[in-house]
This record gives C-alpha cells, structure tokens and sequence, in this order.
C-alpha cells in the first residue's frame, strides 16, 4: 500500500519531488531567518529529541518548509527486538513536526542494550531479511504511516550471506509496504567496495517504490597494492560518477525527491544550495524528457 | 575452515565485542578478507562507532576539553567510551558518567576541579536538552491567602536544575567558554564550594550562584517539600525575594 500516493499534491508538508538539503544545527538560524530558496529540508530525528532550542528552531523552520525526518537509531536490524522506548521517541517528534516523510537504515546499531553508534551491515540471510521486516511493520504500525528505508554504504561482507544486497532491499519493500530511500553515493561506495556492478544494483530496486534519493560526498583510502575503499563520509562535494549514477536512477525512478546530505566539515550554505541546484537540473531534465519521451 | 555460520544474535555480539574491545577475535572469522584484513574492514566500524561518542562528548563538554586540550581530551572520550557504551542512539543522554570517570582518571590528577566543571557542564547540557513545559503563572498564586500559601509544593520546571561544587566550577566555566585569560588568572580555588542554580532562559543558559541558605531552600522546594517547611529547613533571609526571582526566571513548572 502506498499511503503518499492518497495525499492530494498540494498536501502541506508534503515532501515535493525536487532537491531538498540535510539541515544541520549550524545552519538553523540561516535558514529561520533569511528563508532561503529550498524546496525542502531532512533533519536527523534523534537531533530534536528533547526540549529546548534546537525543536523551537525546527519548528519555526517547518513554517515555512516541508520536513523529511530521517532516523539513525531504530536499529530495524536488531536480534533482540527494537528499543521501544526509542521508538516513542520517534513516534513523539513525528507528532511535533508532521514531516512529509519518515526514514531509518537497512542496518542495525544495538545489541545487549549498547547502542554502538554506527549503521552496521547486516548479513543478507532469511533470518535477518525476517526480522527487519518484522522491525519494519512494527514502526509503520506504531507511527501509522509507510517509511523508508535506506540501502547502507558498506566496508565488509559476511561469509554466510546469501542474499544479494539489492534483493533483500526489494523483498523489504514488498513485504511490508515500506518505501525505499534510495542512496545513489551508498550504491556507489559499496559497488566499488565490493566490486558489485552498481547499474545492477540500481536495475533491481522497484521503481514504485523509490520515494527519495540521497546524494552524499565520499572518500578515498588508500589501502596496500594499490587498492582503494571508498568511505561514506558525507564531508564533500558529491562524486562526479555519483551525479552520473543519479541521472540514470532519475531516467529509471522518474523525478524523486532528492536529498543533499553533508554532514562533516560542514560548509556555507551557499554550497550546499549549489549541490542542490545541480541535482534540481537534473530532476528538470527528467521531468522534460517524462513529458516529451521522444524529443530526444 | 569456515566458521559454523552464526545466528543474527551471536554475530551480532560478536561484533559488539570486536567493536568495544577494539579486538577482531570471532567477529572476524565470519567476514570476508577480499583484500584486506577482516581485523581493519571491522576496524573502519570501530573508528565510526568511537569517533561519533567522543563528537557526543565533545558538544556535551566543551569546556572541559578545553582544560585538557583536544588530543587528551579525544584519548580520555575513547578510553570512556570503550567503558560505558551509550544506551541509545538519544546521544544527548550519553555521558552522564563521564564527570565521574574524569575524577578518578590518574593523568587528570593535576586539575583537581576538572570534575566540577564537568558535573556543571553535564547539568547544562541536562537543562538544554530538557523538555519544554509551560512555567508557572505567578498569577496562580496571586488570589491565595498565607495559609494557603504556606502549604504550595513547587513541581520544578525540568529545564532548572540545581548542583554543589566543591571547587568554584562556575567562573571557571564562565572564563574558559568566554577564553577570558584574565578572568581565569583571577579565580581563586579556595573561593569554594559553590551552590549553583542552572536553567535555561530564551536565548540560551544561565548558571546562578546562590548562599548555601538560598541553595538549601530551593533544594527543598524542588524535592516538592511544602514552602513553610522549606522555610523551616533552610530559614533564609529573603527567601520570599528569592522565591519570587525563582518564579521570574521560571524555575517551575507547576503548584500543588
């Protein structure tokens, strides 16, 4: 079931398909005073967990721009059952702020009651591929609405998955319902990881389902033999053979709304509404070539 | 040979020790090398994991980092982290113990107020962070007579919290945030202890010094003792006055 299709279009708050950037706490006077010209904003959900400033800022910003909140710390891909105190908390901020759309990882950050404060990878097997789902359904009941879930950059792989990535991701998706945040840098950075084909990868995922696509900069490492791994890092202009990646997503999914995210280093805003323009031509060339398939 | 496959739960724990102990140990044996040790692909998880706590610390502490200076102060996060794993990914929660762990780390002996000014930068942060809640209206209580008066408990608004130092932690922690040298070389670490009020106002926190009397009888208030047996306990002077600062500034949330 796709709940965003039975909204009207001019639904408020509804999250439009054109670039949108990931706010930062650095940048939430900027944007509440001088409002610049941005289609939409995504917010880290546990950063607006308490009281205080930071909620006053983002609800002042929501005034005037649709939100998208995207989570970090469900955990979808826990053995042990999802922190339910966590997820009211979730549940809580999605009250406060109606976002247009509610996102967490196809990953898990907590065992024996640690958060380990990353997304870690899952293995691709029957049993994890069970328990998110049954993760997934869970939230969408208690929030009562559809989410997203995101494709993780990766770094290693588990001998004992038998599932490719891309599959898994899709049998998520359809067995639950839920929507997928598609990360063209994560494909990217995980394909060149893993030396999957990242066309392949992208190929697979179901259009109907694809409800917002993240842009994100990486890194480079150096390793011995010169071979490289690519690291998620989020502290960059996005890769030139990213923004190819996305323009073949965009031919495959139709124009999406489209995230840039950067989260360390962070730069003037200026730059990051430079990124965004760059992915907001994009989805205009798109939107051209959907409505006039045979021009070209 | 292949490690018998492992379920979710026990691969899960696996990396859960690999992470915190900073050990590849049976973690490893179920990852694929392609090229590179499992130990380092684990490792590039363990460098996120670490550095997003020691980031946690370091908003929640800026002070206190500031004392230490960046490496030790990054060299003590890490070594606390790897100790006390945060609970939830709420991160704004995380590093209530880190005040304690300072006071009996042996290379931080030599500034011996360094756990006071953390305990007071863990009470702001408790306080920035704090849920909102409506103050209480003065005029609530302006139609009641004496007696009635008398008999109030004061819920305390969640965004006001009270602390003792046994060292002048907040003039330290004025003087470092506002990289005021002088003020710094004024302070005198005999001009203990300090009985502080910390709440947040619109455009950020404020950090009141009290008299042990002023202090003794909000403590009182806020553990939601009647006010005529907070006066008895903690017969200050103007404490009436001191009430009423306490009303302005929104100390409190409710009356009963």
């Amino acid at each position: 079931m796709n709940v965003t299709v039975a909204r009207p279009q001019d639904a408020p708050g509804r999250i439009p398909s054109k670039a949108g950037i990931g706010l930062r706490f650095r940048h939430h006077q900027a944007v509440a005073e001088a409002r610049p010209d941005v289609a939409w904003f995504e917010v880290h959900t546990e950063n607006y967990m308490g009281g205080g400033i930071a909620p006053r800022y983002l609800s002042t910003i929501r005034r005037d721009y649709p939100i998208s909140l995207h989570g970090v710390g469900l955990s979808l891909g826990s053995a042990e059952g999802l922190d339910v105190a966590h997820l009211a908390r979730v549940r809580n901020v999605v009250d406060r702020v109606e976002p247009g759309l509610v996102s967490e990882h196809l990953s898990w950050s907590i065992t024996g009651g640690a958060y380990l404060a990353d997304l870690l990878p899952l293995p691709m097997t029957e049993e994890a591929l069970a328990v998110v789902c049954q993760h997934v359904d869970q939230v969408q009941a208690s929030l009562k609405r559809r989410i997203l879930i995101e494709n993780p950059s990766t770094y290693l792989r588990f001998r004992h998955s038998t599932i490719p990535e891309w599959e898994f991701l899709s049998d998520v998706a359809q067995r639950t319902g839920c929507g997928i945040l598609c990360d063209v840098n994560n494909i990217y950075v995980s394909a060149c990881n893993h030396g999957w084909d990242a066309m392949t990868y992208l190929c697979a995922l179901p259009p109907a389902a694809i409800g917002e696509i993240h842009l994100a900069g990486h890194s480079l490492r150096q390793l011995d033999q010169g071979r490289t791994l690519r690291i998620d890092d989020h502290g960059s202009r996005v890769a030139p053979e990213v923004w190819t990646l996305y323009r073949e997503a965009l031919k495959r999914f139709g124009p999406v709304p489209t995230l840039i995210e950067w989260d360390t280093n962070i730069p003037p805003l200026e730059i990051l509404m430079e990124e965004a323009a760059t992915a907001e031509a994009a989805l205009e060339q798109q939107r051209h070539e959907s409505a006039y398939p045979n021009a070209a | 040979m292949n490690p018998p496959i492992p379920t979710l739960l026990e691969l899960q724990r696996a990396i859960q020790r690999s992470l915190l102990q900073r050990a590849g140990g049976d973690a490893s044996a179920y990852v694929i090398a392609d090229g590179l040790d499992p130990g380092e692909r684990l490792g590039i998880y363990h460098n996120t994991s670490a550095g997003v706590l020691a980031t946690a610390l370091h908003l929640s502490f800026p002070a206190v980092e500031r004392l230490v200076g960046p490496e030790f102060f990054e060299g003590a996060a890490r070594l606390f982290s790897a100790e006390t794993p945060a609970r939830s990914a709420w991160l704004d929660e995380y590093g209530a113990d880190f005040p304690e762990f300072l006071a009996h780390l042996a290379q931080a002996a030599s500034l011996p107020y360094l756990p006071d000014v953390a305990r007071l930068e863990w009470q702001v942060n408790l306080v920035l962070h704090a849920p909102d809640a409506q103050p209480l209206q003065v005029a609530r209580l302006s139609q009641l007579n004496e007696a009635e008066l008398a008999q109030l408990r004061f819920e305390p608004h969640p965004a006001a919290r009270l602390l003792r130092c046994e060292f002048p932690a907040d003039t330290i922690w004025h003087a470092i945030l506002e990289r005021d040298d002088s003020a710094m070389a004024a302070i005198d670490l005999a001009d203990g202890p300090v009985w502080l009020l910390v709440h947040r106002t619109e455009s950020g926190i404020d950090v009141v010094r009290m008299s042990e009397c002023e202090w003794r009888f909000t403590a009182a208030l806020f553990s939601r003792r009647p006010l005529h047996a907070a006066l008895e306990e903690a017969p200050c002077d103007d404490a009436h006055v001191l009430l009423a600062a306490h009303l302005t500034r929104g100390c409190f949330a409710d009356v009963t």
